[in-house]
């Protein structure tokens, strides 16, 4: 039955533990975590009640030590990346502006490790990390964002709306709930060329109330689109909470009423996030059709801007619509000290050379920022360019 | 300090609802809340989350919603964010339009669309710099339209909107604040009535909401190099017949009109003036100054080259003036 889960797929899943010498003693050691959540809970059309909140744990085990050191490197980039940014704002005459993804990291990373450079994104508001995660330019994005005439999108866009179409990123976003449906429409593209690309649609919380979700959800069911949404639940839309808004807590439900296989998963274990996302990925491109993800997290920062933050400082406290207290509770769970000490323990890196990747990506973050100030600004008229392939639009003053 | 807009809103909206004890209002994420001076106003304490209902982000719900109650008999106000001018379009257009007519006049819709607006800022780009809009509902029937430059025009509009019987689109630009003190209690700017801001006989400039701030100093600096304009500010969008009646008058005294809009350039708002003008006034001189057909850029380089601002507005002027 259409979207209905197969729990013998899930079980069958390639177990490539044999590969990798590591692969027991990981598993032994996720096992362990088990407290903090690896594994996701799932919903979905006629999945019998067993099969609700039983783990699933079968990808990570083939994850080899580079693939594991360039997760770790990711979400340090995004992390220094947009701290940087939030710095460089707070002592002023920053050309830009930005919704911070801090806290979000193993989202990003987690799912697009387990995707190829040819497949697609569609981002959102709060897309920095996505684009880091599937390999967008630190340089270009910051030059981007301070609207430099060399930025990804030549200054014209800012940070709400980078794009690189090189390395299958549809774009940041404005408009919420847009991603679902540009990336639904994308996997059906897909359909027709025929290929075994896959698309991953992320959105907030927020973003599946909209009309865009449903019209992205149920076409994707229908077709059995090589389509993945993942729903970043960090628990706000702006200040309203959302279970204020929503008449269930497990936003992956909603994926039962198209038919849609849903999994609820910790969104602060990036590990756990790569394992159902590697599980949907796998699935889409063996033509299995959509899944949808919720993962549960919390944003660091305000909504929007930088209020509440200090420079060297992590977080936005005395925020009025959420106490330091949550905050804390929640930074108290960040997903790259939590990463980093798996991997140690695992032996993949060494504390030195955990070090040594923090120096590396605070210098790659400098560079950027270095790059991005010495860059130009767009030039006036090229305002009127780029509306349409070819010419400008008249100005129309004189 | 004078009370800003937001606040005049929110008091003309804090009166009715006093006075009306059904009227709600649905929102999304802006809070119906604000100060001056000492004073607040928080419409959700006051009258309950019932009255003042904050939700999901799902403007056709704050839309659709507001139209079904108000088809009820519960006069409604349905407040969307700026980025969301257009997502209720359909509502409007075929429900909130055109039911009074099909229905042969059964059918009424008490409703306030209060939509925030963009204005053409810097560092927003595409998105969350777009102006213009108000033109898409103004030529949309059925639809009053509204659109305030200062706090006084706007608490003024809002209770005018709120006691009309039916559907006025607010547009909520958020400008500088200037003109009159607001007053505490509850009076009417009526929908139709435009304001002349400066008379004037060489040349009259027609513009409203974030332009008015370009206009007024560009009338300043016009008036120093001895051209006197006439400047109006329609405040109602649609209909536009009563509008319209001040606006001929004054072009059939200047002889000139001169427009300055954020919107595109293409079916701004002020191209329905011109040309009524054009039908009314044989002879007359126009210049509609306007964004060019393109989004609007991030970069402030770009944005600021394609917005009209005063010196537009003033070298515009001359050049018609003198020839
Ligand atoms: C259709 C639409 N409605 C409203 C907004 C204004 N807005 C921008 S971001 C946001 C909150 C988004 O919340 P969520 O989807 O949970 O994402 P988060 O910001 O928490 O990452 C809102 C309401 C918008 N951009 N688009
Ligand atoms: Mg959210």
């Amino acid at each position: 039955m259409n979207g209905e889960v197969n729990m013998n797929e899930i079980k069958a899943a390639p177990s490539t533990s044999g590969t990798d010498p590591k692969a027991v003693s990981r598993r032994t050691f996720i096992q362990s975590l088990g407290a903090i959540g690896v594994g996701a809970i799932f919903f979905s059309a006629g999945a019998d009640k067993q099969a609700r909140g039983q783990s699933v744990s079968t990808y990570i085990d083939s994850l080899s030590t580079e693939q594991l050191t360039a997760m770790y490197t990711d979400m340090l980039k995004i992390r220094l990346w947009e701290t940087k940014i939030k710095d460089l704002a707070l002592k002023g005459g920053f050309r830009g502006v930005a919704h911070l993804y801090v806290g979000e990291e193993a989202i990003a990373v987690g799912v697009c490790s387990a995707l190829r450079q040819d497949d697609y994104i569609a981002s959102t508001h709060r897309g920095h990390g996505h684009l880091i995660a599937k390999g967008g330019d630190l340089k270009l994005m910051l030059a981007e964002i301070t609207h430099k005439a060399t930025g990804y999108c030549k200054g014209y866009g800012g940070s709400l709306h980078i794009t690189d179409m090189s390395l299958g990123i549809l774009g940041m976003n404005g408009i919420v709930g847009a991603s679902h449906l540009m990336g639904a429409g994308a996997a059906y593209g897909i359909k027709v060329k025929g290929t075994d690309q896959v698309v991953v649609s992320f959105g907030g919380d927020g973003s599946i109330q909209g009309s865009f979700f449903t019209s992205a959800a149920n076409s994707a069911a229908t077709y059995k689109l090589p389509w993945i949404s993942i729903i970043e639940n960090n628990q706000f839309q702006i200040w309203v909470r959302c279970s204020d808004v929503y008449g269930i807590k497990d936003l992956a439900r909603r994926a039962d009423g198209y038919g849609i296989e849903g999994r609820v998963v910790d969104g602060n274990d990036v590990l756990a996030v790569y394992d159902v996302a590697k599980y949907a990925v796998e699935k889409a491109r063996a033509g299995r059709g959509p899944t949808v993800i919720e993962c549960k997290t919390y944003r660091w920062y305000d909504h929007y801007g930088f209020q509440g933050s200090k420079i060297g400082r992590d977080g936005a406290f005395g925020l009025g619509y959420r106490s330091d207290q949550e905050l804390r509770e929640w930074m108290a769970k960040d997903p790259i000290p939590r990463f980093r000490r798996f991997l140690v323990n695992e032996k993949v890196l060494t504390e030195e050379r955990a070090d040594e990747v923090v120096q590396e990506v605070k210098q790659t973050v400098d560079d950027a920022a270095a790059f991005a100030e010495a860059q130009p600004v767009p030039k006036a008229v090229d305002g009127l360019l780029n509306v349409f392939a070819e010419g400008a639009v008249p100005l129309h003053k004189s | 300090m004078p009370k800003s807009m937001r606040y005049a809103i929110l008091e003309a909206i804090q009166g009715e609802m006093r006075r009306d004890k059904l009227l709600t209002l649905l929102y999304e994420y802006q809070r119906p809340a604000a100060r001056w001076g000492g004073r607040s106003i928080n419409l959700e304490a006051e009258f309950g989350r019932w009255r003042a209902r904050f939700s999901a982000i799902d403007e056709n719900w704050i839309v659709g919603g507001a139209l079904g109650m108000s088809m009820i008999g519960v006069r409604a106000i349905a407040h969307i964010p700026s980025m969301t001018t257009l997502i209720p379009y359909e509502l409007m257009f075929n429900h909130a339009g055109k039911l009074r007519h099909m229905t042969g006049g059964q059918a009424a819709f008490p409703m306030i669309l209060w939509a925030d607006m963009q204005g053409r800022a810097s560092f927003q780009a595409g998105q969350h710099a777009d102006a213009g809009l108000e033109s898409c509902y103004a030529r949309l029937a059925g639809l009053k339209v509204v659109i305030p430059s200062n706090p006084y025009d706007a608490k003024g509009l809002m209770v005018s909107a709120i006691r009309d019987v039916d559907p006025v689109v607010f547009c909520h630009y958020s400008v500088p604040t200037s003109g009159p003190d607001v007053p505490d209690e509850p009076y009417t700017v009526p929908i139709g009535q435009t304001a002349v801001r400066t008379e004037g006989k060489d040349i009259t400039i027609v513009g409203y909401a974030p332009q008015t701030v370009e206009i007024a100093k560009a009338v300043k600096q016009l008036k120093q190099r001895g051209i006197s304009a006439e400047f109006i500010d329609p405040r109602t969008l649609a209909p536009l017949e009563q509008v319209m009646e001040t606006i001929i008058k004054s072009v059939k005294k200047t002889g000139k009109l001169l427009t300055s809009d954020d919107g595109s350039y293409s079916f701004c708002n002020c191209t329905e003036i011109i040309a009524r003008a054009a039908e009314a006034v044989p002879g007359t001189k126009f210049k509609r100054l306007a964004f060019p057909d393109a989004p609007p850029p991030g970069a402030p380089e770009m944005i600021n080259y394609m917005r009209v601002g005063a010196a537009d507005i003033v070298t515009a002027a001359e050049k018609m003036v003198r020839g």
